[in-house]
Parts: structure tokens; C-alpha cells; sequence
């Protein structure tokens, strides 16, 4: 084991509400490496400084074939339409990333025993009204509760350090992504509604039967109705993906993503963004920001950053 | 008269008096101003003049027609602000490539589309607006014409840049919001001609109502016109309906509508600040 020689200074809060400094004293160079203190303004009981040390547990690789990275949770805003230079009309789905962070980190055996997972936390919602056990997570992390936490499957290349914020510029223009949400709850439906069913003719003699489900099935062979028989229910509040779909474009100000086509979900509802899993995808997603998005200072993105084929309103006409 | 001539000449007088104080303060000021580059660096470098503002100031900038299209008006609905405003600023970007103008259900417009399959890739169509719908990036507006006899209607998205230019002829409004009724009128009062001049229009005051009732085809129509939910005001119904049909569609009246508060939608302060964005963004 290193020097570890990470030691937090708690100075009086009065003094130091609201400032935030690093503090970094690294092995050997104590009296020469410029000391900064550091102090959190909610007041956690663990932090750490794992990624300045000498052997760093949470280390950025590049990106590899075969790897997997984080996804993000966003919020569903509502739709638009986006036109491509040909002059096409699509919509798009807008997903707003708020307060995205990473809140935990599982280990390969810790979780199933082939693949590291990472918990990530969507939106901030207030501490009260909510178990002592939901908010030690967040405690641990040090990041404000979330309303909802998802759990990624990750390469062990892509792991990244929880606390760690997430952004919309994870995910490039012209990558396609896969969107998991809850879909709108519709409540007890009938057969037609719910799994497509024709029903019967409105008139021709029909006796009080328009959108019953008809024969339930073969007669006294089996002499019973098989298991899953698609019967009316409650529809619904159920998780659902939409695989494959293209991101036109990004804005990095308001951490907005512009998704093609629709999403399960109503207005407002929480939603998992991931890389596509779809093979024929797979080239359109190549050398992303891996393991995610580090808004470090170096790069300064502009504020839109737009597919090729998306029409911006501000240049001139394509045709 | 006089009194305001005298007035007024008194103010010009006074306004020539500090005009001819600046013009001999600038002097000096230039002059040196330019002694002092000679003095500093060599020969002064070439400033252009500054480009002349043309201000109108026959007309007061609070004269002009307060006018915010419909679309920039967000619908009632739990949606977050953000998506609004985002959306505003694309329109607004479109809006200073394209001139949008100004214009109700019942003006007669003019508009040019990149067509592919066209000769001259620019196809143009003329035809009164019976129906402004949609809101945001997405808003359309209907042109309906009758060519060769035949009724012909084309939804036009204000946004797509597949417009070229939109010319506003006759800058006018009817009776109604929605003019979907001229399907079932006589084709006389939808047809016009594809050469028609622009008629001048006034950009201060209001903009003129026409109040033309249109004579309807004989029923059965699309739609049932006469029912109040539809509240139509620009039918002639004593031509084609009698006293007893017309009681007979006040069934379907619902007289508790303008009491539902529920259904209560105030966007006057909405309107104020989003004109306000648009018109600063716009003048930038």
C-alpha cells in the first residue's frame, strides 16, 4: 500500500461555507505539492481523492471494440419535428439530462459474476419523505437523492468513480441509442385494445358481442386454456425499449438530446438512455467519449452540436 | 394650426441650434482626435463611416400593429418551459432567414416551395388561409384555391425549409377563426386569381375585417356548419336553413363552455413577455 496520505481538514464551517477546494497531498512530495483544502458544503462523512493517487482505482481507458459504457437517465420533455437536408420531416423526442450522476459502483462479483455494473441516478429530489436506507446510497456517494437509479451493465474498462456527473455530450450525433421508460398506464382494457384483437361485426345479427375476445382456445383435447392466453388486464406502467433509435442532435447548454421517432413515457417521466445493442448499429455508435463525457475544462464544446444531415435553421437553404 | 406650426418650428429651431453646437463639438473632437494618431502612429488608418440607421419616425415605434404569431403561444398543457424556449429560439433563427410576415385565417397568400419535381425546382401557389394550426416548429396554415374548377387545398408548415417566400396580398381578416366552411360554399368565394396584385396594407391600426357572409352549396355539407359548437358567423343560414332547423342545432348548444374553469386559458402576460423575446431576438 502507497502513502496514502489523503487526510481531510475540517475547518470551522463558518469560515469555509460554500467554498470548495481540492486538497491533494500525493506520497513523497509533502512539503513541496501545493496544499488546497477542501471542503464539501453538505456535509458528508466519506470522501475521497482515489483518482489523484498513484494507483489510480478509476482509470480512464480508451474505447475498444466490444466494450460497454455507462448510459444516462434523462427526463422525456415532449417532441418536434427536425428536417434533414433533403428536405425530410422527422420527429424527434427531446430528453433532458438533469442532475445525472453516478452513484455506485458493483463489482463483477458483486453483481452477477460476469459483468460490473454501475448505478446511475436520474433527477434531484428533496431528502424528506423518504427511507433512511434510500438515502445512505446517496450519502455514500456524496450526491443529492435521486428519484430514480438504474443499474448499467459495464465493460471493466468503462467503470467510472461515483460521484461522478453525467451529460448529454456522453452521447454523439449520429449515434443510435436505446430508450427504456415506463410506459403510459391505461388501465384495465379490453381485448382489443390491449392485444389487437378484431372482435365481431358491429351489425349482421351479432347479439351483444362487438369486442369480446371469441374462442379461448382448441375444444376437449386439451379440454383446458393454455397459460398466458391473451386475455383482458391491466395495460400498461410497464417497462418498455425502444431499440434503435437515431440521436439528431445535441445541445450541450441545457444538456438536451434529441432522439428520433418516439419514446414509452409520458411527459416528465424518467428515462434510461443506453447505447444501441443492435447489431446493425454497431458501426454508427464506434469511438464514443469513453468511459463518459468529463467536463474537465479542456474542450469546449459549442452549444448545438448537430447530425450531418439535420437542416440547421440558421445556415442557408441546401436546395 | 398655427399654433402647432409655430410650436413645431420653435422645436426645430431649438433642434438646429444643439445640431450646430455638436457638429462644431465633433470638429474639434476629430480634429484631435486625428492630430493625435498623426502624433502616435504615421498616417491614421482608414475607419469607414459609420452605416446610416434609418429610423422611420413617422411612424412611433408604439403605433406599430403589436403582432405575435400564433404559434410562439405554448399550449396549455404540463410540459416544462425549457422545451418551449428552446423551440423559440429555433423558430426565431428560422425567422431571420425567412421573413414570416403577418397574417390571419382569411388574408390571401402567396407562397413559393422548392419543388424537386418542377422544371424551375420553385413552385408557387396562391390561395386564401382558412386555417392557422399547430404550435412551435411544427405550425401549418391551409391555402385553398379553385383551379380549373376544381378545389384544390395545400397545408403549408411555416418552419420547413422547403419554403422559399411567403408574400402576404391582401392582408385581411373574416368573421371567423377557421374558414373550413368554404368547402361547402359556392366555389366563387374561394377562387382566386394566380396573378392578383399585392393590395397595400396599412402597418399601424387595425387590420380590416371582412364582413362577407358566404352563400353555402345546398346540404348535406362536410360538416354540420349551423351547430354552435362550430360558432360560425360568416354563413348566410337564412339562404339555406329555415328558422326550425336552426333551433333544432341549438340541441347540441353547451351553455356552461364559457363558465368551465377548467378550460380558463389566459395568455395575456404569457403573449407580453414571449413578443418581447422574439422582438429583441429578432432585432439582433
Amino acid at each position: 500500500m502507497t502513502a496514502l496520505t489523503c487526510r481531510f481538514i475540517k475547518l470551522a464551517d463558518g469560515l469555509l461555507r460554500g467554498a470548495q477546494v481540492t486538497v491533494c497531498r500525493v506520497g513523497a512530495a509533502l512539503q513541496r505539492a501545493p496544499v488546497i483544502q477542501c471542503i464539501r458544503t453538505h456535509r458528508t462523512n466519506t470522501w475521497w481523492d482515489e483518482h489523484l493517487t498513484e494507483d489510480n482505482p478509476w482509470p480512464r481507458h480508451e474505447w475498444a471494440e466490444g466494450s460497454r459504457r455507462v448510459g444516462l437517465v434523462a427526463v422525456k420533455l415532449g417532441m418536434m419535428p427536425v428536417w434533414s437536408k433533403s428536405g425530410e420531416r422527422h420527429v424527434v423526442t427531446m430528453l433532458q439530462v438533469q442532475d445525472c450522476h453516478v452513484v455506485k459502483h458493483l463489482s463483477k462479483e458483486e453483481y452477477n459474476g460476469r459483468t460490473a455494473a454501475l448505478i446511475v441516478g436520474g433527477k434531484n429530489i428533496s431528502p424528506f419523505h423518504r427511507p433512511e436506507g434510500y438515502l445512505e446510497v446517496f450519502r455514500n456517494a456524496g450526491v443529492p437523492p435521486k428519484q430514480k437509479l438504474t443499474t448499467f451493465c459495464v465493460s471493466d474498462n468503462a467503470i467510472i468513480k461515483p460521484g461522478t456527473p453525467l451529460y448529454a455530450a456522453h452521447f454523439c450525433p449520429g449515434q443510435y441509442v436505446d430508450v427504456t421508460a415506463k410506459t403510459i398506464g391505461k388501465g384495465f382494457q379490453g381485448v382489443m385494445k390491449r392485444w389487437g384483437f378484431k372482435g365481431q361485426p358491429a351489425s349482421h345479427g351479432q347479439t351483444k358481442t362487438h369486442r369480446r375476445p371469441g374462442s379461448l382456445g382448441p375444444g376437449g383435447d386439451p379440454a383446458k386454456v393454455f397459460k398466458g392466453k391473451k386475455m383482458p388486464g391491466r395495460m400498461g406502467n410497464i417497462y418498455d425499449t425502444n431499440h434503435g433509435l437515431k440521436v439528431w442532435r445535441v445541445n450541450t447548454k441545457y444538456n438536451i438530446l434529441y432522439i428520433n421517432g418516439s419514446v414509452p413515457g409520458h411527459r416528465n417521466c424518467l428515462v434510461k438512455v443506453r447505447d444501441s445493442i443492435l447489431p446493425t448499429r454497431l458501426e454508427n455508435n464506434k469511438n464514443p467519449p469513453f468511459p463518459t463525457f468529463f467536463a474537465d475544462g479542456d474542450k469546449e464544446l459549442p452549444e448545438d452540436l448537430f447530425d450531418e444531415d439535420v437542416f440547421q435553421f440558421g445556415q442557408p437553404m441546401p436546395e | 394650426m398655427a399654433a402647432v406650426c409655430t410650436s413645431r418650428t420653435r422645436q426645430m429651431m431649438g433642434l438646429l441650434r444643439i445640431l450646430r453646437n455638436f457638429s462644431q463639438n465633433e470638429r474639434l473632437l476629430s480634429t484631435s482626435v486625428l492630430r493625435h494618431n498623426v502624433a502616435s502612429d504615421g498616417p491614421p488608418k482608414f475607419t469607414p463611416p459609420s452605416k446610416p440607421v434609418i429610423i422611420d419616425k413617422t411612424q412611433k415605434e408604439a403605433s406599430l400593429r403589436r403582432f405575435l404569431s400564433p404559434e410562439f403561444i405554448p399550449p396549455r398543457q404540463r410540459t416544462n418551459p425549457v422545451k418551449f424556449s428552446i423551440e423559440r429560439k429555433d423558430m426565431i433563427q428560422r425567422r431571420k432567414v425567412l421573413n414570416i410576415p403577418e397574417f390571419y385565417a382569411g388574408s390571401i397568400l402567396a407562397v413559393t416551395m422548392t419543388d424537386p419535381h418542377v422544371n424551375g425546382n420553385l413552385n408557387r401557389f396562391v390561395g386564401i388561409c382558412i386555417q392557422r394550426s399547430g404550435k412551435g416548429l411544427g405550425a401549418t396554415f391551409i391555402l385553398r384555391n379553385v383551379v380549373d374548377g376544381q378545389g384544390v387545398e395545400i397545408c403549408y408548415e411555416l418552419y420547413s425549409p422547403r419554403m422559399r417566400k411567403i408574400e402576404v396580398l391582401k392582408l385581411e381578416k373574416r368573421l371567423d377563426d377557421n374558414l373550413m366552411y368554404l368547402r361547402d360554399a359556392l366555389p366563387e368565394y374561394s377562387t382566386f386569381n394566380f396573378d392578383m396584385q399585392p393590395v397595400h396594407y396599412e402597418i399601424t391600426g387595425d387590420v380590416p375585417v371582412n364582413l362577407l357572409k358566404v352563400k353555402m352549396r345546398p346540404k348535406p355539407w362536410s360538416k354540420r356548419w349551423e351547430r354552435p359548437k362550430f360558432n360560425i358567423k360568416g354563413i348566410r343560414f337564412d339562404l339555406c336553413l329555415t328558422p326550425e332547423m336552426m333551433e333544432h342545432a341549438q340541441k347540441w348548444a353547451e351553455p356552461w363552455r364559457p363558465y368551465d374553469m377548467l378550460k380558463e386559458y389566459d395568455t395575456s402576460s404569457l403573449e407580453e413577455h414571449i413578443f418581447k423575446e422574439v422582438h429583441e431576438n429578432l432585432r439582433k
